[in-house]
């Protein structure tokens, strides 16, 4: 069990997709002005990234490497996250057409960013079994959310500070996203330890 | 803190989103969510898939109806909002329920059987069916409490994001 609490603080916060990979920073960017949408569009992705990751482990182990088809596996990875997207909607309306509507409202349309795509390349790598390729997933996409609710919880407060004109918008932006990294960084002490 | 369409700060602490009425139907306005991306946007959003948001077929599904006492026509745009705490308790039923569930039964059914994929997939499928059962009994109930109906704010007098060139 130790080596599953390892891999879940290492993929989250030592590894993290975001602050650590640079993965996934076109959402990070742009869907981070309110802390609610953040943390709704973080649920969204862990969704997308956890079922799209196991699917993409079971193709490759069961059809890509067995009949050695490894130079397909982008293309095929591709093509399974966009199919799981399209899960992801079919199902949620399924289970409750209201709640498929609100969502649509508030929340942007899940779309297919670098970070799914990233994280099963990843998992694919660490030649991990099953159990331990969801959780990494699952770790993964939860350390997206939660630097994409940090980074929103800061730019609320940016959005109330006096910012120097040049610095408005995107800029001061990147600026703390990158003493946001900075900090991540601490975490890299861990995995010495 | 709300913040409106246009960025601006409206202080209703609400999570807002904009909808054009393209039908009247009995008293009611049938109302389609213009599409947001999920990434910031840039000098080439006008063709960008991502910004452009899907197919009308899908924004087509995503029509909802409010009730026109301010007098909507079609072709108005309306802000719409939501409690905060609704938003995340609709996404947290929605999506981390049956994720969450999956992995529990994954990790508990692998665990007592010794290991092996097999064990772990099928409990893993068990728990996310079992998820969504949950997820559409939580969904009906906040249906029947009229907490995911949005509820109208005001008009939009902005022209829709994405007309500008975006050559200025």
């Amino acid at each position: 069990m130790q080596h599953l609490v390892m891999l879940i603080v290492a993929a989250a916060l030592v590894n993290n997709v975001i602050l650590a990979r640079f993965l996934g920073l076109c959402s990070f960017m742009g869907v981070t002005t309110k802390v609610d949408t953040a943390a709704g569009m973080g649920m969204a992705c862990t969704f997308v990234i956890t079922v799209s990751s196991i699917a993409d482990w079971a193709l490759d182990k069961f059809l890509l490497m067995p009949y050695q088809l490894g130079y397909l596996r982008t293309v095929t990875f591709i093509l399974v996250i966009a199919a799981a997207v399209q899960f992801t909607e079919m199902v949620i309306r399924k289970v409750s057409p209201a709640l498929f509507k609100t969502l649509g409202i508030y929340l942007p349309l899940i779309t297919t960013n670098c970070a799914v795509l990233g994280v099963a390349l990843l998992l694919v790598e660490e030649k991990l079994d099953l159990v331990e390729s969801a959780l990494f997933a699952f770790s993964s996409s939860l350390g997206y959310s939660l630097v994409m609710i940090i980074f929103a919880g800061l730019r609320e407060r940016i959005a109330l500070a006096e910012v120097p004109r040049l610095f408005a918008g995107p800029p001061i932006g990147f600026i703390t996203a990158s003493l946001l990294a900075m900090a991540f960084m601490g975490f890299s002490g861990m995995s010495a330890n | 803190m709300a913040e409106a369409p246009d960025g601006s700060d409206t202080g209703t602490g609400t999570v807002e989103g904009v909808a054009k009425v393209v039908a009247l139907d009995d008293g009611h306005a049938i109302c389609e969510p213009e599409p947001t991306g999920s990434c910031g946007g840039c000098m080439s959003a006008a063709l960008c898939g991502v910004k452009s948001g899907g197919t009308s077929r899908r924004i087509i599904a995503r029509r909802f109806s409010l009730v026109n006492d301010v007098g909507l026509k079609v072709g108005d745009r309306v802000v719409v909002g939501i409690a905060p705490a609704t938003l995340l308790k609709a996404s947290a039923v929605a999506y981390a329920l049956p994720v969450v569930l999956m992995l529990v039964a994954a990790i508990a059914t692998q665990h007592w059987s010794g290991g092996g994929d097999g064990a772990g997939a099928l409990g893993g499928l068990g728990g996310f069916l079992v998820g969504l059962v949950i997820a559409r009994w939580r969904a009906t109930r906040m249906t029947s409490q009229g907490e995911l109906t949005p509820n109208y704010l005001r008009r939009v007098r902005t022209p829709p994001s994405g007309t500008e060139c975006g050559l200025d």
